[in-house]
């Protein structure tokens, strides 16, 4: 029934990289109707396809950094991800049966392969812990906790080719500002709790695609419950053994595991739409990980997996370990998709313990810091061809635009790349060097492009490589000659704090700055208010939350006391 | 003097002073009347080349200033000018360096010999004459070169007003000596003497005489009084040549730029589309949207119906709204969307003129902005009716 499907064209021998494709088969109309399709610009029927290995394309806030709908489909990506958490606006999901689209309409991307997952796939970032009924995120305006009912509301509207289940990956740890755990190491209660939690999760999820209103059910259970609890009372003191199966049926409505319930029909309507991957979790526990990738894997309806690496302690090869005890405890024939593994060294690796999925992080940060990627995968992976003489950069893999050297000299990015901005050499690393310097923005828009397009062609590479049985050689040779990613340090770049302590002068004295000014004012004043709206809001929300949690607890409670009294009397019968 | 444009008057309205032209530059033809999109340090805000040609965009503008501390005069000498270092291919216009006069002026300094500028990058002096203004735009190797005047804002008042208007005559003879590419790169002159008339007379008589490819009104668009802007505008359309181009510096906002043509300029700058755009202002024939507000969170319209940029058919306000101010790729959206709108504008100005229509479209286009009558600017519809149309009569 799922649109999703997975074919190996290739396996290694030696290794357990494989070649495939992820094919999502275009869906009979939804009944959604569409306002502007005449003239939309991209071809919504095709049917889309992702080679694997390959790349979602890591997004922000619903679009790709940089690129507007034409330079972004000049890229060689097949798919997207977006992010719950980035997308959701602090309002909804109320107000979000209105709408009149699902997610790929509204974000223009319906010739990519869309997933959804709720937090960003790029870093590890801190937030409260998680708990049974809800996972934590961080938005735009702070942290906002995400019911599983909310959850299921947003994923029936957006309608994503592919959704991450609700997952408990364990996200409250510490980390340095660029996002690499630091810890505690989480402990073994925790963890097992975050497994369990993500298996009754996904078991939930699993049942409402096919159309089984979950969420009702449990709350018609509740009500069930109140009601003969009630009932229950008026029985009390009479002799009657009927009354502690009446106990014991009313503890099993009580509980909240859903599998147990019997339905009669789905009343909702099915995702037919929409394919579900699973997160594997377990942290460092290898048990844990273990039990998590089989008990996974059990779940048949689930269409692939996948691994977040960022949330693991250690070191990368720590990390490795950790990831292929994962991928040995699941089926051959569904995708992976890995988060956390971005350079390319660590792509490799990833590849040949038997992931098939990334993101486009790597491009995006490497970006973010003004440099041009100079990697290459393949038979003429050797540095001194792809080099221009002329530079001097102590990095093979990479240059930094800031760098002084780059002021004169008219060349591309890369010799020979066929990338936007290298192409024809109509871009040379000296007009992108003025760019950085005069704080303009086509800097970043060529430097992703370049850096996307060298990452695409990468994978490309990397897939014709195990087509061609040469993977194992290119990546030993690649790693020996482009060495590993020297680690994000988040220093800015010398000539980028001369720029910003210039910009701060020019703002104070420029007349020209006025009008900006009076604009950012009203800007600042306008965002204050909504952020104390806001906060309002998540507050009350969060309040709502807290009172029926106690609610529960509370029932619980009383339950369990109205238990020891009835064991009471019953023993005390004769 | 030596010209490297021609200039064909396609058709002249019947009603008001507007002419729909075709003036022909070393970089290709551009239809007038037209809207510069500028793009002051060689980019135009994150819109790649492709892009800005994409909208029809046939000229553009870079700031001789800017360009000459960033990336400098020998950098550009190397790379062969501002066309190859930007990878764009059409017309170029460049500004002499003059306005900065206005706008840093607290660290500038006048004299007879030229401007004296701070950089507020690094505290460096440069000293900008009419010859290094004419070398740094030779070298940057604009279509169009603005000379070096002295600018004064139109609020001053008294001697310096006047001083200015004979200084700029000065710099103009020594700007037309210093140029040495007149058979490739066209001098403009720019009219000044605040707003004063017999001042404005004056200067024209005398730069007529240098005979330049064109004239430029400057000195305007400094928060001067609408009403006293277009009478100034009107007289020098009228005092100058109408064999050539006429170019208003700084013009501006939709309704600006209708009134200029039928008045009789052929050619506008301005930051204000792309710079708009960078707070979340989308322009529409209806209006200005502020994207960022929150009555668009729900609304899932594109920016203006009918419009065809790449912002608008591919996503909505809705959209638009979560990402405006907070992402990159919000402010290229929006300015993409813009600039579209300002070249569409002019785009249906002219073909308005050369189907003598020009009169109904100005009616339907202050109707669409401003819906109540009672809301039309004053100035615009005394300017208007100095032309023959009365706005307020159906």
């Amino acid at each position: 029934m799922s649109p999703l499907t997975f074919n190996i064209i290739r396996q290694s021998t030696q290794l357990s990289a494989r070649r495939g494709t992820v094919v999502m088969s275009p869906v009979a109309a939804t009944g959604q109707s569409s306002t502007s399709e005449k003239d939309s610009v991209i071809d919504a029927s095709a049917k889309r396809v992702m080679e694997t290995p390959g790349c979602f394309m890591y997004s922000v806030k619903g679009s790709v950094p940089h690129f507007t709908p034409d330079t972004l489909r000049l890229q060689g990506f097949g798919g997207v991800n977006v992010s719950i958490e980035h997308i959701l606006q602090d309002h909804q999901p109320a107000g979000l049966e209105k709408w009149p689209f699902t997610l790929s309409k509204f974000l223009n991307f319906q010739d990519f392969i869309l997933l959804c997952d709720i937090r960003d796939s790029s870093r590890y970032s801190k937030v409260p812990y998680n708990s049974d009924r809800y996972v934590s995120m961080m938005t735009h305006q702070g942290v906002r906790q995400l019911t599983l009912e909310e959850y299921l509301k947003v994923v029936r509207v957006y309608e994503p080719d592919i959704v991450a289940a609700f997952a408990d990956s364990i996200s409250d740890l510490d980390h340095t500002e660029l996002g690499k755990l630091i810890g505690p190491e989480p402990g073994a209660k925790r963890v097992k709790k975050s497994v369990d939690r993500s298996l009754k999760w996904l078991d939930q999820i699993l049942k409402e695609r096919q159309g089984f209103d979950t969420i009702a059910e449990e709350r018609a259970k509740e009500e069930e419950a109140k009601m003969n609890r009630k009932k229950n009372k008026q029985h009390q003191g009479t002799k009657d053994n009927g009354a502690v199966e009446q106990i014991e049926k009313e503890t099993k409505a009580l509980d909240l595991d859903s599998t147990k319930a019997v339905q009669a029909k789905p009343t909702l309507k099915p995702w037919t739409g929409v394919s579900v991957f699973a997160h594997v979790v377990g942290a460092q526990n290898e048990q844990e990980r273990i039990r998590s990738a089989q008990e996974t894997a059990k779940r048949q309806e689930v269409d692939g997996f996948i691994i977040d690496t960022n949330t693991l302690l250690g070191s990368k090869d720590e990390v490795l370990r950790l990831l292929k005890v994962s991928i040995d405890h699941l089926p051959k024939e569904k995708p992976r998709l890995v988060y956390g593994m971005q350079a390319p060294e660590d792509v490799l690796k990833s590849i040949a313990l038997g992931a098939d999925l990334f993101d486009t992080t790597y491009p995006y940060q490497l970006t973010e810091d003004g440099k041009a990627s100079l990697y290459n995968f393949g038979a003429n992976s050797t540095v001194s061809s792809l080099i221009n003489k002329e530079s001097n950069s102590s990095s093979k893999r990479w240059i930094n635009l800031w760098d002084d050297e780059h002021q004169d000299k008219f060349v591309p990015l890369l010799e020979g790349c066929e990338c936007y901005a290298c192409k024809g050499g109509r871009h040379t690393r000296a007009y992108i060097n003025h760019l950085l310097r005069a704080h303009e923005m086509l800097a970043t828009v060529l430097l992703m492009s370049h850096n996307m397009y060298q990452y695409s062609k990468f994978f490309a590479n990397v897939r014709q490589s195990i087509q061609d049985g040469t993977f194992e050689q290119y990546s030993t040779s690649f790693i020996e000659t482009f060495g590993t990613e020297p680690e994000r340090t988040g220093e800015v770049h010398p000539a980028q704090l001369i720029l910003e302590a210039a910009l701060s002068k020019r703002n104070r004295l420029d007349g020209e700055g006025d009008e900006d000014t009076e604009a950012i004012n009203a800007a600042a004043i306008a965002a204050e208010l909504k952020k104390k709206e806001k906060e309002q809001m998540r507050q009350a929300r969060r309040e709502k939350l807290k009172e029926e949690g106690l609610r529960i607890q509370a029932e619980k409670r009383r339950l369990q006391s109205e238990q020891r009294q009835e064991k009471e009397v019953v023993s005390q019968m004769p | 003097m030596k010209s490297a444009l021609t200039w064909e008057v396609l058709a002249k309205c019947s009603t008001t002073k507007a002419r729909a032209s075709i003036l022909t530059l070393p970089h290709g033809p551009v239809n007038t009347p037209v809207f510069m999109p500028v793009g002051t340090q060689g980019t135009l805000k994150g819109i790649t080349p492709d892009q800005i040609e994409g909208l029809g965009c046939q000229i553009m503008l870079n700031n001789t200033y800017h360009l000459g501390l960033r990336p400098g005069q020998e950098l550009l000498d190397v790379c062969g000018g501002a066309h190859v270092f930007q990878g764009w291919n059409r017309n170029l216009l460049t500004d002499s360096g003059g306005f900065q006069m206005v706008s840093l002026l607290k660290l500038a300094e006048i004299t007879e010999q030229g401007v004296q500028f701070e950089s507020p990058h690094d505290g460096s002096l440069m000293l900008l004459t009419p010859e290094h203004s004419m070398s740094l735009q030779n070298s940057i190797g604009a279509d169009i070169m603005m000379q070096l005047d002295d600018v004064v804002s139109s609020l001053t008042t008294g001697p310096r007003v006047e001083e200015a208007m004979w200084r700029s005559i000065r710099w103009l003879d020594r700007c037309i000596k210093a140029h040495k590419k007149p058979e490739s790169q066209n001098l403009f002159a720019i009219i000044q003497g605040g707003l004063d008339p017999e001042l404005r007379k004056k200067c024209i008589e005398e730069m007529v005489k240098r005979d330049t490819p064109g004239y430029a009104i400057g000195g305007l668009s400094g928060g001067e009084e609408k009403d006293k802007f277009w009478r100034v505008v009107t007289l020098c359309t009228d005092l100058m040549p109408r064999t050539k181009p006429i170019y208003c510096m700084g013009v501006g906002y939709a309704e600006d730029l209708v009134v200029c043509v039928a008045l009789g300029v052929d050619m506008f700058d301005c930051v204000f589309p792309t710079r708009t755009a960078r707070f979340g202002n989308a322009l529409t024939a209806t209006g200005t949207l502020c994207l960022r507000q929150a009555k668009f969170k729900d609304d899932f319209r594109p920016i203006e119906e009918g419009c065809d940029c790449i912002t608008c058919k591919s996503y909505t306000r809705a959209y638009l709204y979560t990402v405006v101010t907070k992402e990159t790729v919000g402010c290229h959206l929006i300015s993409i969307h813009n600039t579209a709108y300002q070249l569409r504008l002019m785009r249906q100005v002219g073909d308005s003129i050369i189907e003598d229509r020009f009169p109904q479209f100005i009616h339907k286009f202050f109707k669409d902005l401003f819906v109540e009558k009672s809301a039309y600017p004053e100035w615009a519809v005394n300017a208007l009716r100095s032309v023959n149309i009365d706005l307020l009569k159906e």
